[in-house]
């Protein structure tokens, strides 16, 4: 399964390194990270990461195949 | 303030935590506020007001604040308050309490002595457990405190266990008054909220309520020495969302700018997600230095100057560090020299040090793990060594302490386990193969586990004689400490005696044994006595062979020796393992209520709990949807309810001789239910399912050596001979167990039971045939052959067989019951009444102590007349037949005895019993069967007879209450 995390603000390259499975685009100051995402395990780690990151994560959705 | 004090007057630690390692007293001090800390009335007022709650939980986002608020409301409180940083470490329910408990002896709370270390607790406890009573007198001693005590459980969304949240649920929940308890946490607990918020005992402060607002945002500022309009405060605010580092952030590099307003204002505009743009905009204006140093210790948990100086590879650790402090930027004191992070900006930093110098992370690990391996921490030089990859070193730093036995037993199992896994075929050194050879066995996985402890024995041949391990080179380890080969040599020889145990080995078993002596010798004595389950483990399998090759005095003596020493949480599984293993001993002497006790005192090792048990094996009342929760979690079952804190399912051979003892006394449907919650002969089934999410490690399964699969086979048999299903009891001992030598108990027993089959299908002179074959040293088997000799027809050999061995010598009533019911029959056959009655007489007074009422189902219909004998009646009533006066101690009525002695069903009467019981029609029956009414008649009719009942719905009844059906 793919999804894709709408986080709040443009995160610098060393905050979009702590996700280097995930892609990301910049768009109108907020950034969005996607990718596949193994399983539900693997979902709600990336939810802890933004997490410790102090990531405001605005949307999470998954994306159809 | 009763926070935990540096000064020497503080209540000392008297224990370590169950893993045996000192507290960390800085997870008892409550934080200090550094010198900018702004304090928010409206917040500790709100936390003032809490008071009555017994559940106060402070829930924010990371940097928001929520740590300094409580310590700072804490350090300004009278009553008693105990302080505790929760630790990912503490996922064990042990640990948990364990610095639990330390953190109210810490706070000046006096607790009795029975509330010891949950490891400590009534003798032993596998760690991941934690005592029920513990818990229940925990709580007893709260309630009846007439001051409540205040505990704050800080980061507790560390603790994720289920468990743990249920076991807290459970001691706020009985504590009464007695307890308050503040937890500050990331996330949600797995605490049933929605009951404490709707029951109004909760004080919840979230995310809008910690939030700065514009004027707090202006005297923070100020407090920085920046005067802003609260216009700009503000849209501060706005930018932020109040949050409280980021606000802090932003104060710190705007003073450190040339021109803070325009910074500010920049700030405001900039669309950058705020802590990622405000720390890296701090950061750049620390000397090289600093940021040398902050990037670096983001590969660290915590962290003292030394260990700093160690990744840096400089000597300026401690002033940077107490410099950081005072500013308040990115670290944080814990106290004791010892430092931290801040966990939001430590993440942040771990992601710029990545990218800046690409490939460090894992030689800084490696910094990390060869000084603390040299400072003594192994458990954080393990995490490290794995960080960098370094199999090599992390598996020569377990082989060189020591600890390989924590590999199968105590708290640390499932995490070493979990940590070696990933290890590649790249790791070559010695260690590493025992490391190897270790979880392979663990998981009874013989073939690989030989090759490599062959390999692993080899390579150890060879470093014979020379200095030292080639991974103990460059460690920093001072040589004289350094075990070096003798220790990986003594974990060789621990492994060997596993082996030897699994493939029931005992030539092999006992050279390793003598070999570990030799060895212990050369080991330095701390390190033997901070690993006291090396020695339990080894004597653990080398009582198993024993017990395998039949030499049940010499086994006993190892076993005891290990149930007889002093338990710690480490050898709490082998002590249980021993226990079983004493029981089986017991059991197969004859012994019924020896057996029982030792298997049930294995069982409890004192009513304890299992993680698994509690979480999958309790009992699981129906939960409300849970609407009022918010996010809509569901709760775990049995969460809300203590009564789910079920007691620990006993382990795999304890269970086998509770089955059967169980078979022994006739209660059929106990024994098939113990039997069945075992493992099955492949062994894996059962032992997942129980094991949760615990994994193997602890008690939960003992190794499959052919010890038990070979009693599994035995109470297995019995209990099908006991349910009258003979062909199915002959295929199941014929299923053989595979071992390097022949034991004589399992060979004796397998083929008693097959002799028995013979017997109860009319073939006695295959049942003689077979015991011949059995050297005549074993009791039992004497007085079986004795029995089938009967039924052939030959009482005087019988006798005969009887007087030579004199069975009734050691053995138990099991055993001696039976041989005197042989005589008896023997006596009812040559017409001697009277001595008949007088030996079944004999047989009832020494069977009824141990309820041991399988003998007389077995002999057949001979006995009746002499049990319906006035005298008799007397002895048997109430155990074995109907009394007119009920037992003072009766049976749980589900495993209510049979009420009357019955003569056996043949396989053919019970086939025709089953089709009554489905009201079918003789004629059906006739047919289904393919036999004429006449046969289907005259079945009924002894049916009925041996039954003692008159009609077809008689019958089924008294089977069914016979478990016959």
């Amino acid at each position: 399964m793919r999804y894709e995390i709408r986080v709040d603000g443009i995160m610098s390259e060393a905050m979009v390194g702590s996700f280097p499975e995930l892609e990301h685009v910049l768009m109108s100051g907020q950034t969005v990270l996607f990718g596949p995402v193994i399983d539900e395990a693997h979902l709600f780690g990336l939810l802890a990461r933004c997490r410790s990151l102090g990531l405001r994560v605005l949307e999470m959705r998954q994306l159809p195949e | 303030m009763a926070g935990f004090e540096e000064s020497d007057s503080a209540p000392t630690a008297p224990h370590a935590d169950p893993r045996g390692d000192p507290f960390l007293r800085t997870r008892f001090a409550i934080p200090a506020r550094p010198a900018m800390f702004l304090r928010r009335d409206r917040l500790v007022r709100h936390l003032d007001r809490s008071c009555p709650t017994p559940l106060t939980m402070v829930n924010g986002a990371a940097g928001a604040g929520k740590t300094l608020l409580v310590a700072d409301w804490a350090t300004g409180r009278t009553e008693p308050l105990a302080w505790l940083t929760t630790e990912a470490t503490d996922q064990q329910p042990a640990m948990f309490w364990a610095y639990f408990l330390q953190a109210l002896r810490a706070s000046g709370m006096p607790l009795s002595a029975e509330l010891s270390c949950p490891a400590e607790a009534a003798g032993a406890t596998d760690a991941g457990r934690v005592d029920h009573p513990l818990l229940a007198r925990l709580a007893a001693e709260l309630s009846a405190r007439d001051l409540p005590v205040t505990v704050v459980l800080d980061q507790y969304d560390r603790v994720t266990d289920q468990v743990i949240a249920e076991q807290l649920e459970f001691v706020l929940h009985h504590a009464g008054a007695g307890l308050r308890l503040i937890l500050v946490t990331r996330t949600e607990p797995l605490l049933p909220l929605h009951r404490y918020r709707a029951a109004g005992d909760m004080t919840e402060i979230r995310d809008a309520e910690l939030a700065f607002t514009p004027q707090e945002a202006a005297v923070l500022l100020e407090t920085h020495g920046l005067r802003v309009p609260l216009h700009v405060a503000s849209a501060l605010v706005d930018r932020t969302r109040g949050w409280a580092a980021g606000l802090r952030l932003c104060a710190l590099a705007a003073k450190e700018s040339p021109n803070p307003e325009r910074y500010l204002k920049e700030f405001e505009a900039d669309r950058s997600t705020v802590a990622d743009f405000l720390l890296a905009e701090v950061l750049k204006r620390q000397t090289p230095e600093t940021q040398d140093l902050l990037l670096k210790v983001s590969v660290l948990d915590g962290f003292s100057p030394a260990l700093a100086n160690a990744l840096t590879e400089r000597a300026d650790a401690e002033p940077l560090l107490a410099g950081l402090c005072r500013e308040n930027a990115f670290v944080e004191d814990l106290g004791h020299s010892r430092y931290r992070l801040h966990p939001l900006f430590g993440e942040i930093l771990r992601a710029h040090l990545r990218m800046r110098s690409p490939g460090l992370e894992p030689a800084l690990h490696r910094r990390a793990a060869a000084w603390l391996r040299s400072s003594g921490s192994l458990a954080e030089t393990l995490g490290h060594g794995v960080a960098a990859g370094d199999w090599d070193f992390t598996a020569g730093a377990l082989v060189d302490d020591l600890a390989i036995g924590e590999l199968f037993t105590g708290p640390r199992s499932d995490d070493l386990a979990a940590l070696f896994a990933p290890m590649g075929p790249e790791a070559t050194s010695p260690a590493a193969d025992l490391v190897r050879a270790a979880r392979e066995l663990s998981r009874s996985d013989l073939e690989h586990g030989l090759t490599h402890l062959g390999r692993a024995r080899r390579s150890l041949e060879g470093l014979e004689g020379s200095d030292g391990l080639a991974e103990s080179e460059g460690d920093g380890r001072p040589p004289d400490e350094a075990p070096g080969p003798v220790a990986a040599r003594l974990s060789c020889e621990l492994l060997e005696a596993l082996a030897a145990r699994l493939t029931g080995s005992p030539g092999r078993a006992e050279m390793a044994a003598r070999a570990a002596e030799g060895l212990r010798e050369e080991i330095p004595a701390h390190l033997l006595e901070r690993h006291p389950e090396v020695t339990a483990l080894l004597l653990t399998h080398l009582g198993s062979t024993r017990l395998w090759a039949g030499r049940f005095e010499d086994a006993r003596a190892a076993l005891s020796t290990v149930t007889e020493s002093p338990g710690t949480a480490v050898t709490a599984a082998a002590r249980e393992e021993c226990l079983g293993r004493l029981a089986l001993i017991d059991y197969l002497d004859g012994w019924l209520c020896r057996a029982e006790h030792k298997a049930l005192e294995a069982t409890t090792t004192a009513a304890t709990m299992a993680t698994a048990a509690a979480g999958t094996e309790g009992p699981r009342p129906a939960q409300p949807p849970d609407a009022a929760h918010p996010t809509g979690r569901a709760l775990p079952p049995g969460a809300a309810h203590p009564s789910g804190l079920a007691q620990a399912p006993p382990s795999g051979m304890a269970r086998l001789v509770l089955a059967a003892v169980a078979v022994e006394r006739g209660e059929l449907s106990h024994a098939q239910a113990l039997l069945d919650t075992t493992d099955g002969p492949d062994g894996r089934g059962g032992r997942a399912g129980r094991g949760g999410r615990r994994g193997r490690g602890g008690s939960e399964g003992d190794p499959l050596d052919p010890v038990t699969e070979a009693s599994r086979v035995i109470v297995a048999a019995r209990l099908l001979l006991a349910r009258g299903k003979p062909s199915a009891a002959l295929a199941a001992v014929e299923s053989a167990v595979r071992a390097d030598v022949v034991s004589p108990w399992a060979q004796g027993h397998a083929a008693l039971i097959a002799s028995a089959a013979h017997l109860a299908e009319g073939r006695p002179e295959t049942a003689v045939k077979l015991l011949q074959a059995v050297p005549d040293v074993q009791a039992a088997c004497v007085v079986g052959a004795a029995r089938a000799q009967l039924a052939a027809g030959r009482p005087d050999e019988a006798i005969d067989l009887l007087d030579r061995v004199r069975p009734e010598g050691r053995t138990g009533p099991a055993v001696t019951v039976r041989a005197t019911l042989v005589r008896a029959e023997a006596a009812a056959r040559t017409g001697d009444a009277a001595a008949s009655r007088g030996l079944v007489a004999q047989a009832l007074r020494e069977a009824r102590r141990e309820r041991l009422r399988r003998p007389f189902l077995e002999v057949g219909a001979w006995i009746r007349p002499s049990l319906d004998t006035a005298p008799l009646r007397v002895l048997a009533a109430g155990w074995l037949v109907p009394g007119a006066q009920r037992p003072v101690e009766a049976p749980r009525s589900e495993d209510r005895p049979p009420p009357m002695v019955v003569e056996e069903l043949s396989g053919r009467e019970r086939d025709v019993l089953q089709r009554l019981a489905r009201t079918m029609s003789t004629e059906e029956i006739a047919a289904d069967l393919y036999v004429s009414v006449n046969t289907v008649k005259t079945h009924l009719k002894s049916v009925y007879r041996k039954l003692a009942v008159n009609r077809r719905n008689e019958a089924v009844r008294r089977a069914r209450e016979l478990h016959l059906l």
